[in-house]
């Protein structure tokens, strides 16, 4: 494993429906995203699709990795020498009529794995417990670029996904989001909290651009495990960005907060039953 | 929740560049010509319009003045015609007075001391002309409607609410005057009162017997799910002005969604068809 990659991220707006369109999107970036020689690329919650699809969800899903679109994305992946996470509605391979909120991630050999959405907003502007099935697990994936772990969007509320990656051995977490606009003052908060409670690099790729009514506010960053901003996208609009990062920063870090050391795990017990108990 | 008006303030800029993106993105999602709009002079339709123009550029966007002799108002066309100049958006003025006198000799049923179905008629003659334009030069209707009078149930059915876009919606009255100021709105229009223009004489205040600074926070507590009881003892109101408010907000539901149908087969408009808009 490398100590230093350069990681881009595309803060895309998408045509809801329209796979075909949005991977166009995607190849742009990720052509861009080559030119300056950076090895992991990541894009948004739901960016095969879009984010507000409702009942259509049901047409536009497809199996994982057995799908078309996970194809396409693997050859693109191949072609470009390029490390690919990006966001797509799942259909369950033994239950056709159940999906998923799923970040999938693509190296340039082909398909290494994917993240199920734990948390899914059913609230507000937010209907997802109507369409998707929740994930079960937190899957840390060693790769030729990182061990890398996956969220989506409002795991990010929940502090329980990011500490599973980091025990897990996650260096790097991505997070990937459709963030409509008048959360962003949480997202900013908690995506620095995430990568600093857990000394990782955490990677926020939020969706831009107005899907029927929602703008979502884009403002993707690449966090250190300090919790400062290396890079920071443009508020709304359709953004690139990308920073060089160091994993052995993570070292440094550790020692001089050692979170992780500081752990006490006797009191999780406690902390399961009583929300068992709310 | 602090019902005070530090509550309703705007981050103005963030404000507009998001609504202009909001205009800009439907026009071109719809693949529309650009937009056209009622301007009757007020605050909102004011507002609106210059909006729209500031997001799709003068050429784009065609206001409707659409006077009418019992409820005409020199000031109000005085106020069009110096926000046309201002901003720059082509002004198409149509006297419907003869339009209205038509539905008036027509309609067996009609009587003119039923002021409010016969000042029904006239919203809803304003947005057949408003759609014609629209129909007839591909363009898409803007409203101009807010929060304050659309929660209120303050409006016509099918008539000035009625609109492709409205991205006044989900800003009370006050935050509308704030907006106002922001882009360059002249001061006259936004301290005029409102009116929907139905009968003369007819103010907006007066018919909802609450001043827009207390009914704009008396309704923020309703969204915030605020107890009457807690707004009316923070607002210094009596409870029954409160609860009045709420009476009138939840009575109007049917002013401002799909029409009710019987649930019969697998998937039901209005109920559990749900379908982003998605042009082609």
């Amino acid at each position: 494993m490398p100590d230093a990659i350069t990681i881009a991220l595309g803060q895309i707006s998408c045509r809801p429906g329209d796979k075909k369109h949005n991977i166009e999107t995607m190849k742009k970036r990720i052509a861009e995203s080559k030119r300056i020689k950076a090895d992991i690329i990541a894009f948004p919650e739901l960016s095969l699709t879009g984010y507000v699809v409702r009942d259509r969800a049901y047409e536009l899903a497809e199996t994982v990795p057995n799908g078309s679109s996970v194809h396409e994305i693997e050859k693109i992946a191949k072609k470009e020498n390029i490390h690919i996470i990006f966001g797509m509605i799942e259909r369950n391979a033994r239950a056709n009529a159940i999906l998923h909120n799923t970040a999938v991630l693509i190296s340039p050999k082909g398909y290494v794995g994917k993240y199920q959405k734990m948390h899914l907003p059913t609230h507000s502007v937010f209907e997802e417990k109507r369409y998707f099935r929740p994930g079960y697990k937190t899957p840390v994936f060693e790769t030729e670029v990182g061990k890398i772990g996956m969220m989506i969007c409002y795991d990010v509320y929940f502090p329980e996904i990011a500490r599973l990656l980091s025990l897990r051995g996650a260096k790097l977490i991505v997070g990937i989001s459709a963030s409509p606009s008048v959360r962003r003052g949480f997202f900013e908060t908690l995506t620095a909290a995430r990568a600093m409670e857990n000394t990782v690099f955490f990677a926020f790729v939020n969706l831009a651009g107005v899907e029927d009514g929602l703008q979502f506010w884009g403002g993707s960053r690449i966090i250190a495990p300090s919790g400062s901003v290396i890079s920071q996208a443009k508020y709304d609009i359709d953004d690139f960005i990308s920073a060089t990062i160091s994993y052995s920063d993570i070292n440094r870090v550790q020692a001089w907060v050692p979170i992780l050391r500081d752990l006490r795990p006797e009191i999780y017990t406690s902390l399961r039953e009583e929300t068992e108990n709310l | 929740m602090l019902l005070t008006r530090e509550a309703l303030k705007l981050d103005l800029p963030l404000i507009t560049s998001r609504l202009k993106r909001f205009i800009e993105d439907y026009v071109k999602k719809t693949k529309a010509d650009g937009a056209v709009l009622n301007l009757s002079g007020g605050i909102d339709s004011a507002t609106a319009t210059a909006l729209a123009t500031l997001a799709l550029g003068k050429n784009r966007v065609v206001a409707l003045s659409l006077p009418e002799r019992e409820t005409y108002s020199p000031i109000d066309i005085k106020h069009t015609k110096m926000l046309a100049k201002k901003f720059g958006f082509s002004l198409v003025t149509i006297d419907i007075t003869k339009v209205l006198q038509a539905y008036y000799k027509a309609i067996p049923a009609f009587d003119p001391k039923e002021r409010l179905c016969k000042g029904n008629i006239k919203a809803r003659a304003r947005m057949i002309c408003l759609y014609y334009y629209a129909n007839r030069q591909n363009r898409i209707v803007v409203g101009s409607s807010d929060k304050s009078e659309t929660m209120m149930g303050y409006f016509t059915k099918w008539g000035d609410v009625a609109a492709d876009i409205s991205p006044l919606m989900d800003l009370y009255k006050t935050q509308v005057r704030q907006l106002a100021t922001h882009i360059g709105i002249p001061a006259e229009i936004i301290a005029k009162p409102s009116t929907p223009q139905l009968w003369p004489k007819q103010l907006a205040e007066d018919e909802l017997g609450i001043k827009y600074e207390v009914l704009d926070l008396v309704l923020l507590g309703l969204e915030n799910f605020v107890a009457t009881k807690e707004i009316a003892r923070q607002l210094k109101l009596p409870l029954k002005l409160v609860e009045g408010i709420k009476t009138r907000w939840l009575s109007s539901e049917h002013k401002r969604r799909t029409p009710l149908t019987m649930k019969m087969e697998y998937r039901t408009i209005g109920a559990d068809f749900r379908l982003p808009y998605m042009p082609p």
